[in-house]
């Protein structure tokens, strides 16, 4: 069997699979716009960021290593990093959670803009990608600012994206009440 | 009568039985109105069954006639299941206009894309003519149909049970039409009978899936998590993500950037 005949089953299989994947309901689906007002209303788990990046930075150990309690500080440095990977894991669903917010506002638009979509698309993507790359970071001890930095700049991206889209949908929301 | 004729005459008379208590339970239930080109497809596919068969008994199964007439009205078939595939689409995406018109131009790109990609790379005879076309429609109908599941995912637009199904027996019945046509490709002097088993297999497992989607689900569901919103909620709503993703926005970058500048 020649490739290209290996290639179309191969593509085929794929599609099955795919299939299989897209035909599961969804984890998270807001049914009404009561909901997704509610959950945007939750505190946010950013809220604790200034704690988490005290306990990841390497003074706030340092008193303890001075006074030679080396265990203490290893079993503490531990510990943090472990509370930080979850509050990443915690972020990284509040991100989720503003995307499907925004998937929302683009389900419930008039007019969608295929770049914006495309734009918000890979966004997320990059945004996921950071987040792993920032896990892998954190579980080696290594600092992570500099990627934080980056994953703050697609943010401010996103917001920019979001508050072109509500302000024509407010307008549009409007013209069609007057 | 020797047993593989014996065995495919009964493989069809189960498969027309099939199609047409399909066609019966849509009539009944009055699924003509909100499908009428499924509906339309259910019955190309029996008129083909019968056209078929009459000619295989008039010609022969072997015969240039009943080739003709078999591709012929498989066309047909095929161009009413593409339409078919659209009017699931077009029942769960447009009453979202925004994400529709970008939906349609996104699946008319894959839909094409996926066309040139088979036929391209097909580097057949001519006599492959019409198998490598119907691969080539078939592949694209089931990208187009995943493509589309994908998209609804991604906006989480909810999908009535019935479509969902449908659209599954869809794609699958296409994705092994593309393995079986692959294979009679390779093994054509081989297979011979055993392609039209192999065809027949899995539209047969369609069918049931199709009976069970239409028996099961009723009509009201499809419209039950459709989310409408109020010109007042648009603006509510958006106000809410500004506000919440410019508060993420603003803690990262103050502490992230001050963050920077610590050893």
């Amino acid at each position: 069997m020649n490739a290209t005949l290996l290639g179309f089953i191969a593509l085929a299989v794929l599609l099955i699979l795919l299939l299989a994947w897209a035909v599961r309901l969804p984890k998270k689906a807001f049914h009404s716009v009561d909901e997704v007002l509610s959950a945007l209303s939750e505190k946010r788990h950013y809220a604790r960021l200034p704690q988490i990046l005290q306990c990841l930075r390497e003074e706030d150990t340092d008193f303890l290593s001075t006074r030679g309690r080396d265990e203490l500080v290893t079993r503490l440095r531990r510990e943090r990093k472990r509370i930080a990977l979850r509050y990443l894991s915690q972020l990284e669903q509040e991100y989720q959670l503003l995307l499907e917010a925004s998937r929302i506002l683009a389900r419930t638009a008039p007019e969608v803009s295929a770049i914006d979509e495309l734009q918000r698309f890979r966004l997320s993507v990059r945004f996921v990608l950071w987040c792993r790359y920032l896990r892998w970071r954190l579980q080696l001890g290594l600092q992570p600012w500099d990627v934080f930095g980056i994953l703050s700049d697609m943010e401010g991206e996103m917001t920019l994206h979001l508050e072109v889209a509500a302000a024509r949908i407010g307008e549009r929301a409007a013209l069609t009440a007057k | 009568m020797d047993v593989p004729l014996i065995l495919r005459n009964l493989f069809w008379a189960v498969t027309l039985l099939l199609e047409i208590g399909l066609l019966i339970l849509l009539l009944r239930q009055g699924r003509h109105r909100s499908y009428p080109v499924f509906l339309s497809y259910i019955l190309a596919v029996i008129l083909q069954s019968i056209v078929v068969a009459a000619s295989y008994r008039m010609y022969g199964s072997t015969s240039w006639h009943s080739y003709f007439i078999a591709w012929g009205t498989q066309s047909v078939v095929i161009s009413a299941r593409w339409i078919a595939v659209i009017e699931i689409a077009k029942n769960a995406l447009s009453p979202y206009s925004g994400i529709w018109a970008l939906a349609q131009r996104i699946l008319l790109v894959v839909s094409l894309g996926v066309i040139a990609y088979s036929l391209l790379s097909s580097h057949n005879k001519w006599t492959l003519m019409i198998l490598t076309a119907d691969r080539a429609v078939e592949l694209c109908i089931a990208a187009f149909i995943v493509s589309m599941l994908i998209f609804l995912r991604y906006y989480l637009v909810p999908i009535s049970p019935m479509d969902r199904l449908l659209a599954v027996g869809f794609c699958l019945y296409s994705c092994f039409s593309v393995i079986n046509d692959s294979l009679y490709e390779h093994w054509r002097l081989k297979m011979g009978q055993l392609w039209n088993y192999l065809g027949m297999l899995p539209f047969l497992a369609t069918l049931l899936v199709w009976i069970d989607a239409v028996w099961r689900y009723s009509e009201v569901s499809a419209e039950e998590g459709r989310v409408a919103l109020t010109p007042g909620a648009y603006g509510e709503l958006s106000q809410k993500l500004n506000s919440q993703l410019e508060a993420l926005n603003n803690r990262l970058d103050h502490l992230f950037r001050s963050g920077d500048k610590q050893p």
